[in-house]
């Protein structure tokens, strides 16, 4: 994997809480076309590390590069539209829209529709609404709710507001995925369809950086993983090389 | 577009053709006419309120800057009433921006707190302004609506006028939420931080429905003063702007009828009430209370229901009926939470 370019460089990212370091000098490449696992304990700065590459947050230091270009200190909507998306640990759907119109959501960063063309639906605008219709459907069809489409996502279960958020967010045509635990809360059903499902995504040309605490589904899916403890970067490799890392069974496998 | 999702709509277009032509008593004209405005003001709100989950206490402020506006036009400089309304609207507009863009960066409590503040400072300065508005004793004189030759002088002219308008923003509405950037202002209330995730600039698209909810406020305004021919600085104050949301909630938050619904309840049950004289607000309280605490998705989820239950009741009747195994919500948006 090594000689794979990379398409994300987050280079000595550090991010404080007050007197709480949650990222200290962290430096992870993730090769263009992998799934690239971040693991860690609980409080590790899994979560913290993907707000500030999604732009929810601002590092203290360091630079985060995507595509060569330095996105460091960008707002969140922009990295979007510049091709990295994201999920939520807690699944935030917008609960009273539908989830058909969840995944309509996600490809606004790809159309252009202003209110003006909207209120007056000009035929270009109805090519389009149709467009993300059908993009939308197609979505729902690949992470399998397609029959939901029409209820609330508020009333899907927890497991099927994970997927949605994870068609949602295809739906903003992304280079790189940023994943945070898709598995919590499924059985172990759902979380072999959900491997295959990353899987299916990496196979499209997305990259795809996964946290997760499901180790089955992190060592059989990772092409690479980099191990968070208290915020520093502590191995990163195969995941034989992590499995069988003697640090990282101390301070994290050791651990459960 | 599907015919039986337009009956609502079709159903209202002939009630106001034959409104127009058969009703001539000018009681229920006048009180018609109220209604179709409060109903374009509340649409607006709703599209803050109900679809974008924004709170304002400040609306009725942009109402009367709006009536204000075309009055000062009309009266003071003789501007034709189009022009003046046009001018009205797009000056709200730009209140609105600026008053948006510091207030918008609250939240919950802080923003109605903030956009009640602005209702006041307008409230004050239109007393206090008194060679520019009259100060308390308002504006007299203001003509009514005319285009060129056509002039709404009959309350059954100015009827048409209003709910056309009223019509139109239906329509023009409709579409909005029914697309890319209404889709993005729904996303707003679901989870900001999602919606922004999803490539949306949250806080210009905040702005955005803040400006344009003042412009439906400040075109009803318009429609208010040319009618009334009157304004003074009550006409949006305070008691107004909680008035507005009130109609928004009680008609439906989130639901396009729902404006409507709410601004014909709050018209007509005053209107009733005042039978009661002394309790007519002891009443009026209770039943808005009742309605809050038993259909709090407002008047249009307790109808859906009501359908809804009928429907169910039918199929029931029926054996064998086949319901198309829709597992739907029939009414998909819900209050805020
Ligand atoms: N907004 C915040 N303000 C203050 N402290 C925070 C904030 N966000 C995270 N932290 C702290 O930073 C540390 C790292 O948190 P983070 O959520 O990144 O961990 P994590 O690796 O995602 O853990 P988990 O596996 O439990 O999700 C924790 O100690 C957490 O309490
Ligand atoms: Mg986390």
């Amino acid at each position: 994997m090594s000689s794979q370019t990379a398409i994300v460089r987050i280079s000595g990212i550090s991010k404080n809480f007050g007197g709480l370091a949650a990222l200290q000098e962290v430096s992870i490449t993730v090769g263009r076309g992998t799934i690239t696992s971040v693991i860690g304990p609980n409080g590790a700065g899994k979560t913290t590390l993907i707000n500030v590459l999604s732009g929810f947050l601002k590092p203290d230091s360091g630079t985060i590069e995507l595509n060569g270009a330095v996105i460091t200190g960008r707002k969140a909507h922009a990295i979007t539209r510049l091709g990295m998306a994201r999920t939520f640990q807690t699944a935030q759907v917008f609960g009273q829209m539908s989830v058909l119109e969840n995944v309509m959501v996600g490809c606004h960063a790809r159309t252009r529709t202003g209110l003006a063309g909207a209120a007056l639906r000009l035929p270009g605008v109805r090519a389009e609404e149709r467009a993300v219709r059908e993009k939308a459907r197609g979505l729902l069809a690949m992470v399998g709710l397609a029959g939901q489409a029409s209820m609330t996502a508020a009333s899907i279960p927890i497991g099927s507001q994970r997927l949605l958020e994870i068609a949602r967010a295809l739906a903003s045509q992304p280079a790189v995925l940023l994943l945070d635990e898709p598995a919590a809360g499924l059985n172990t059903q759902e979380t072999r369809r959900l491997g295959e499902l990353l899987l299916d995504i990496r196979r499209q040309g997305i990259t795809i950086m996964l946290v997760e605490h499901d180790m089955e589904l992190v060592m059989d899916i990772s092409d690479e993983i980099a191990v968070l403890n208290f915020g520093r970067s502590i191995a990163r490799g195969t995941p034989a090389e992590i499995q069988a890392s003697p640090d990282v069974i101390a301070v994290y496998l050791g651990e459960d | 577009m599907h015919v039986r999702k337009n009956i609502p709509l079709i159903l209202l277009v002939a009630s106001v053709a034959a409104a127009a032509l058969l009703i001539t008593d000018p009681y229920i004209l006048t009180m018609l006419i109220f209604i179709g405005i409060y109903a374009i003001a509340t649409m607006g709100l709703n599209l803050l309120l109900g679809f974008a989950g924004q709170i304002s206490l400040g609306h009725g402020a942009f109402f009367a800057l709006g009536a204000y506006v075309s009055a000062i036009l009309t009266t003071r400089f003789g501007a034709p009433c189009t022009a003046a309304a046009a001018l009205a609207v797009a000056l709200v507009c730009a209140i609105a921006w600026a008053v948006g863009l510091p207030c918008l960066r609250l939240k919950g409590h802080y923003l109605a707190m903030g956009t009640l503040a602005f209702g006041e400072i307008i409230h004050i300065t239109l007393n206090a302004e008194v060679e520019l508005t009259g100060g308390p004793s308002g504006i007299a004189g203001i003509p009514v609506l005319s285009l060129g030759p056509f002039s709404a002088d009959s309350d059954a002219r100015y009827f048409l006028i209003v709910w056309c308008v009223f019509i139109a923003l239906f329509v023009l509405t409709r579409n909005i939420i029914n697309s890319r950037p209404g889709r993005a202002l729904q996303a707003l209330h679901g989870s900001e931080q999602a919606a922004g995730a999803m490539g949306i600039d949250v806080a210009g698209m905040k702005l955005t429905v803040f400006v344009l909810s003042a412009a439906y406020a400040a075109l009803a305004g318009v429609l208010y003063v040319h009618f009334v021919a009157f304004v003074s600085p009550q006409a949006g104050d305070i008691m107004f702007s909680i008035k507005m949301v009130t109609m928004v909630v009680a008609g439906g938050m989130g639901h396009l009828w729902g404006g409507l619904l709410g601004a014909a309840l709050l018209t007509v049950l005053p209107e009733m009430l005042s039978y009661f004289e002394d309790y007519d607000m002891l009443i009026y309280g209770g039943i808005l209370l009742a309605m809050v605490m038993f259909m709090p998705g407002g008047l249009t989820q307790g109808l859906a229901r009501l359908s809804g239950a009928l429907r169910a009741r039918r199929t029931a009747v029926r054996p064998g009926a086949v319901t198309g195994g829709r597992t739907e919500d029939p009414v998909p948006r819900r209050t805020a939470q």
